[in-house]
């Protein structure tokens, strides 16, 4: 079976963190964004998945070869010359998609991050016998995106409405597909939205069915929403027991630590955090709701949340980071530094306090 | 060899990209000495004014960046103005005076009598015949550039007013030293090499004498640099100053240090009205009837294409493959190679990144404050501004698409 990941292009909506990584390599909980999707790909049995990518795909491939080897599944990419919207790129993907087989394959947006229930979906697709299936997710602002209106008892879609201003529903499209083939004869090659063009006719033709996502989701394409994604994740963790969260005096609530990170006497961890590979957290340092990349060194007495630290920077002593901010890679925060919200593009210095948020270029 | 026949190099510090950040977002797509000011790479303003001086046998630009970043341009510019052009990359930061030693045995190769120093990112008349005549008669080791100027920054120099020796160089003053800056651009005999190794050692004999490790060394409230990490300023001008061996030559034009974006343009627009006197077939020229209206200084690429009913100057400079459209006014701005501008739009106190593209009827500018840091309005690489849409002091990252208009602020 087969999966088309549609990774898109610059990122630009995570910045100052993509200035470094393609986003699709950006680390989330401690593995990099495309891998959580690829490795559920592989466990409901998926054997090629192809990234429908625009920037740096070599970056982006290069990284992934091992995987490819380790996981057993085959990793390729499909490059637009020029924007192909939310449905092209499957139809520029059509030959690398379609095998003969007859097999649906999935379709996910790379910035969503789920339980990836692709088994319980597969069997949706396969019991209702339409075209084509979509999760959706509930939210308690559906305003803010697209309404899919469907059916309750069977799933069967009646309609789109983007952004309404009256409730018609609390469903919204969660970036998940499982298409039949012969959706792709639906899409020709230019740039066309599936939401906007290819899923109404379908949806019109009553072959468009909706699978209640079960479990969180999150957009984790935006440093705020990364963060509250952490959260639902981690939550997520605990409700399956997993040993993978950190347990110690000096825990609290849901954390995430590298085997390889190093944490000092004195400090309180915790909750919705994640410390990555070859971390230093100095002895009295307090960490709540961030995620602290690779190589990173918090150094004593700080005080750090609701924030992300870009890989191999350094935060001062007695410095207070909070409310969003973002630095980049390699950033070094001076000591006894105030952050309110402060994003700090790659290779900066901070010497002097940032009280409220701003850009620092 | 007679006098008349002795032969002169000139070196560039073009610097490199750990230092850069002053320059983003232009600086992620290019290093800045290749950012064009009036069609030009801004190294190619002081390499140009090198070639007016008379025996001179080559050019070195000296950096960090690494050497792949200036081949082409380096070959292209030894070709076109027929004389050696080179780009000899530092292995670790020297400081200003360290990494000229450094490579003093090719800088020596032609046997110069006198070596020019200038810094890539100064833009001023260069005016290097005079000084190097004021310099021959001075008779010193060290001739600075200098100019009178109290508007952004203390002077830091003192200079004799009858003899122009250089008395006394203080770095950064905090106070009033007198109004004389220094304008980044030296003439010096090959004795200079003599006195940088003579700092090196005399800082080695100082370590060995206080018994401290280098590691110690750096710890130290005197904060005493590596052996082979020379500054100019401090360790040269500085403690030299008074001793009859550096002389300054004053220039009365323009001077201007391009460490920003917002400088770059008026920087570019500097240039520009020089062109008017040095090099007025490069300016453009047009009435509006079967080109386009031009008013003011203007540099248009050969390969550009603006409508006829354009108007485009004061202050404008654009680059390869621009397409200007029908009605569009521009004003005071650079725009970079493969650029759009479509129907009717307009660029005001802006710079336009590479392969942008300016919706019809959209507004992009700026106030025109070159130092304030929203004072002009820059758009990186591929930035779509769409149809209508205004954006006034902001700075967008490359590759975003503006569908609504904004005002005072960064785009990441």
């Amino acid at each position: 079976m087969k999966a088309l990941i549609l990774v898109g292009g610059f990122g630009t909506r995570l910045r100052p963190l993509t200035l470094s990584v393609p986003k699709p390599l950006v680390e989330f909980a401690n593995k990099p964004m495309i891998l959580h999707q690829i490795e559920a790909l592989k466990a409901v049995g998926v054997t090629e998945v192809i990234l429908a990518i625009n920037y740096q795909p070599e970056v982006v491939l290069n990284f992934l070869k091992e995987f490819e080897a380790k996981l057993g599944i085959t990793i390729s990419c499909s490059q637009e010359k020029e924007p192909l919207g939310t449905a092209g790129p499957l139809a520029l993907a059509r030959d690398k998609l379609i095998d003969g087989s007859g097999e649906p394959f999935f379709v996910l947006n790379s910035d969503v991050i789920c339980e990836y229930p692709f088994k319980e979906m597969f069997e949706f697709h396969k019991g209702h016998g339409g075209e084509a299936s979509i999760m959706v997710t509930k939210v308690d602002e559906p305003s803010k995106y697209g309404v899919v209106v469907m059916e309750e008892t069977t799933g069967k879609v009646d309609k789109f409405v983007e952004k309404p201003k009256l409730f018609v529903g609390n469903k919204i499209n969660a970036g998940i597909y499982l298409l039949n083939p012969s959706v792709l004869n639906r899409i020709e090659l230019k740039p066309t939205s599936i939401e906007k063009e290819i899923f109404p006719k379908i949806a019109a033709e009553e072959k468009l069915y909706a699978m209640v996502l079960p479990g969180f989701w999150m957009d984790i394409g935006q440093p705020r929403d990364y963060i509250e994604g952490l959260r639902l994740y981690l939550d997520a963790l605990r409700k399956k027991s997993s040993t993978k969260l950190a347990t110690g005096p000096h825990i609290v609530g849901n954390v995430l630590v590298h085997e390889s990170a190093k944490i000092g006497e004195g400090c309180l961890i915790g909750p919705d955090v994640a410390i990555g590979p070859g971390c230093v957290v100095e002895a009295g340092v307090r960490l709540s709701r961030c995620t602290v990349m690779r190589g990173v060194r918090i150094k004593q007495h700080t005080c750090i949340s609701s924030s992300i630290i870009g890989w191999h920077s350094t935060v001062g002593q007695w410095a207070r980071v909070e409310n969003m901010t973002i630095l980049g890679e390699d950033v070094h925060v001076c000591d006894e530094i105030y952050s309110n919200g402060g994003v700090i593009l790659p290779h900066k210095e901070i010497k002097s306090s940032i009280l409220k948020p701003e850009i620092v270029m | 060899m007679e006098i008349s026949e002795q032969k002169v190099v000139a070196v560039i510090m073009v610097g490199g990209p750990t230092k850069g950040t002053r320059f983003r977002p232009l600086s992620f797509n290019t290093p800045k000495p290749l950012f064009p000011l009036a069609g030009q790479p801004m190294v190619h303003h002081p390499i140009s004014a090198c070639k007016r001086i008379s025996n001179l046998a080559q050019i070195f630009l000296i950096g960090f960046f690494e050497e792949r970043e200036f081949t082409l341009y380096v070959s292209s510019i030894s070709n076109e103005l027929k004389i050696p052009v080179r780009y000899l990359k530092e292995d670790k930061p020297r400081g200003s005076a360290g990494g000229l030693y450094y490579f003093r045995n090719i800088i020596m190769e032609d046997n110069p009598s006198h070596i020019f120093l200038l810094n890539c990112d100064v833009c001023c008349s260069f005016p290097l015949t005079n000084m190097l005549e004021a310099h021959k008669r001075y008779g010193g080791m060290g001739t600075v550039l200098v100019s009178a100027e109290t508007a952004n920054q203390f002077g830091e120099l003192v200079a004799d007013p009858i003899t122009k020796e250089l008395l006394h160089y203080t770095e950064k003053p905090e106070t009033f030293v007198s109004d004389l800056i220094n304008c980044g651009l030296y003439i010096f005999t090959p004795d200079i090499f003599t006195a940088i190794q003579e700092v090196s050692t005399h800082r080695e004999d100082q370590a060995n004498l206080r018994h401290l490790s280098t590691f110690e060394a750096l710890q130290s409230p005197t904060r005493a640099f590596p052996l082979d990490f020379v500054r100019l300023d401090q360790d040269i001008l500085s403690p030299f100053a008074g001793k009859k061996q550096l002389y300054t030559y004053e220039t009365m034009d323009f001077w201007e240090q391009i460490k920003t974006p917002g400088m770059s343009l008026k920087c570019s627009g500097l240039y520009l009205s020089q062109f008017r006197f040095t090099s007025p077939d490069l300016l453009a020229g047009g009435d509006g009837t079967r080109s386009a209206l031009i008013v003011g200084d203007v540099y248009v690429h050969p390969s550009a294409k603006v409508h006829p009913t354009a108007k485009i100057g004061p202050n404008v400079s654009i680059s390869a493959n621009v397409r200007v459209g029908a009605g569009a006014r521009l004003i005071n701005c650079i725009v970079l190679d493969d650029v759009e501008v479509q129907e009717n739009a307009v660029v005001i106190n802006s710079i336009v990144g590479w392969k942008s593209s300016i919706g019809k009827w959209s507004r992009v500018q700026a106030d025109g404050d070159y130092n304030a840091k929203l004072g002009i309005t820059i758009l990186g690489e591929a930035v779509m501004v769409e149809d209508e849409v205004v954006v006034i002091n902001s700075i967008v990252l490359p590759s975003k698409t503006l569908n609504l208009s904004v005002q005072d602020e960064i785009i990441l």
